[in-house]
């Protein structure tokens, strides 16, 4: 009931690393691979409009309101993982997620 | 600056609002829509060398105002059931034989009663403004809360309420490539493409379904295949005009449902017409075809601006942008009208083909243009 109170603008994305995660702030309205991108992060992605898996993420903690319905492009196994596509979750609470290191490199200082 | 860059979007709003209008009042007044069709060719042809930038003010941000645009694309929906709810009008009064008079309302006098003639004017006056308003059903499919649901219903209305699936999750992300069915190669026609297309767009969106509840281990017979419940939003149009004309109704509704879809892959045709992409590789502005001069733009809102489309598709249409993509240097109804002369649209597009190839194309995609060229298609 709280929650209907809550005005927070912003949540906080913690990425990877537990100990020393990349942090990034996401507006509300925004999604993830929006904000990541805008804050120079190099998040993996293709179409941007939820078709082509490339921007998925593992959620680990925290809570994300889906844009679409993911099993059109995830598997049962992979949603079951709790696996997201960034390109179409916004951020409900503070979230901690995994998305492919090899493929995310720190393009500009957070 | 603000108030224009708003209202300018709103020629079909009211150009449909109009041509409801002239069924309404009938008689000649019928083809309004048509009428409108026609004079907006000549307006498109004439102001083929103009064209705008997208307009921004002094912080970056662009003048749309997201509300409005919303409102009057979400509004377009009860303006489309009245369009075929007036169309359906005129089919009951023409089976029911209600003999051709005057009547009044208030100061305003309509005619009571239509002609065959102008039964078909009503026809295809709705068939072309149903067609053109595919257009919204299109920007909405890229929205994903409840404007998603909307556009199903919009496309819907024409048949077609496969078409949300299959944009999103087909032609975005295998355009210019085989697997995308609403991508032309060289040497097809418009008329073959629309039935390959909308075919092919039904399919794979009914592949979608099927893969999505086998995944979850639900039937694909049910309620919850989107497939399915797309073509149940469509039913309530054949009732209305199987109560109001029957099998007039029917084939008044086939000329409907055959020309609006004609025109929705008249545009996936011209979008992307020949052009070629290698598969696994990103979707570029080389991809596109845009069509950008100032009346097809504010017509169509931006649905020209392709190449600006396909890269950035969560990108509101009024912040889409001139970004070199090739450019047919036409507008779209110029060019549809081209498309109709499948041997000169052919002619037209030979040399915008050429340049592409030798200035737009990677080598790998050249390779795959060498191998239509031969086997003699050039174009």
């Amino acid at each position: 009931m709280f929650g209907l109170f809550n005005k927070t603008k912003e949540h906080t994305a913690y990425i990877n690393d537990e100990s020393s995660p990349v942090t990034l702030k996401v507006e509300k309205g925004k999604t993830l691979l929006n904000a990541a991108l805008s804050s120079g992060l190099d998040w993996p992605h293709r179409c941007k409009v939820g078709s082509c898996g490339s921007c998925k993420t593992q959620l680990l903690a925290g809570k994300i309101k889906p844009q679409i319905d993911f099993s059109y492009v995830l598997n049962r196994n992979e949603i079951a993982d709790g696996y997201v596509l960034a390109c179409q979750s916004e951020l409900c609470s503070d979230v901690r997620v995994k998305v492919n290191l090899d493929n995310i490199k720190k393009r500009n200082k957070l | 600056m603000r108030f224009f860059v708003n209202a300018r979007y709103l020629i079909v709003p009211v150009s449909s609002l109009v041509t409801i209008t002239g069924i309404l009042l009938g008689g000649i007044y019928a083809w309004l829509g048509v009428a409108l069709f026609g004079v907006y060719t000549v307006i498109d042809t004439v102001t083929k060398d103009i064209r705008f930038r997208a307009e921004k003010d002094a912080n970056g941000n662009s003048y749309g105002v997201k509300v409005f645009q919303y409102l009057v694309m979400y509004i377009m929906l009860p303006v489309f059931i009245l369009l075929q709810l007036v169309l359906a009008w005129r089919l009951y009064q023409y089976t029911s034989g209600v003999p051709i008079g005057t009547a009044n309302i208030s100061i305003f006098s309509y005619q009571l009663g239509i002609s065959g003639l102008h039964l078909i004017g009503a026809t295809l006056s709705t068939a072309l403004w149903a067609g053109l308003g595919i257009i919204y059903g299109h920007e909405l499919s890229h929205n994903k809360k409840e404007g998603f649901f909307v556009s199903r219903l919009i496309m819907a209305l024409s048949g077609a309420s496969h078409f949300t699936y299959a944009h999103v999750y087909n032609h975005h992300l295998d355009l210019g490539h085989e697997d995308d069915p609403a991508t032309a190669p060289r040497g097809r026609n418009v008329y073959w493409h629309t039935w390959l297309s909308h075919v092919g767009q039904s399919k794979f969106s009914y592949d979608l379904e099927r893969e999505k509840l086998n995944n979850q281990g639900k039937s694909t017979l049910s309620f919850k295949n989107k497939w399915i419940l797309g073509y149940l939003y469509s039913l309530p149009s054949v009732f209305l005009f199987v109560w109001a004309g029957g099998l007039l109704g029917v084939a008044a509704l086939i000329a409907v449902w055959a020309i609006s879809n004609f025109l929705l892959e008249a545009l996936n045709f011209m979008g992307h017409y020949g052009l070629i992409r290698q598969e696994g590789h990103p979707v570029e502005h080389r991809h596109s075809w845009d069509n950008d001069n100032v009346f097809t733009s504010w017509f169509f809102i931006e649905i020209g601006r392709q190449g600006d489309h396909h890269v950035r598709g969560e990108t509101y249409f009024w912040e889409l942008d001139d970004v070199g993509a090739p450019n047919y240097g036409i507008g779209y109804f110029s060019l549809f009208v081209l498309t109709l002369v499948p041997f000169l649209f052919r002619k037209f597009v030979k040399r915008l083909l050429e340049d592409w190839d030798e200035n737009h194309a990677t080598d790998e995609e050249r390779l795959v243009a060498d191998k239509f060229k031969s086997i003699g298609i050039e174009s």
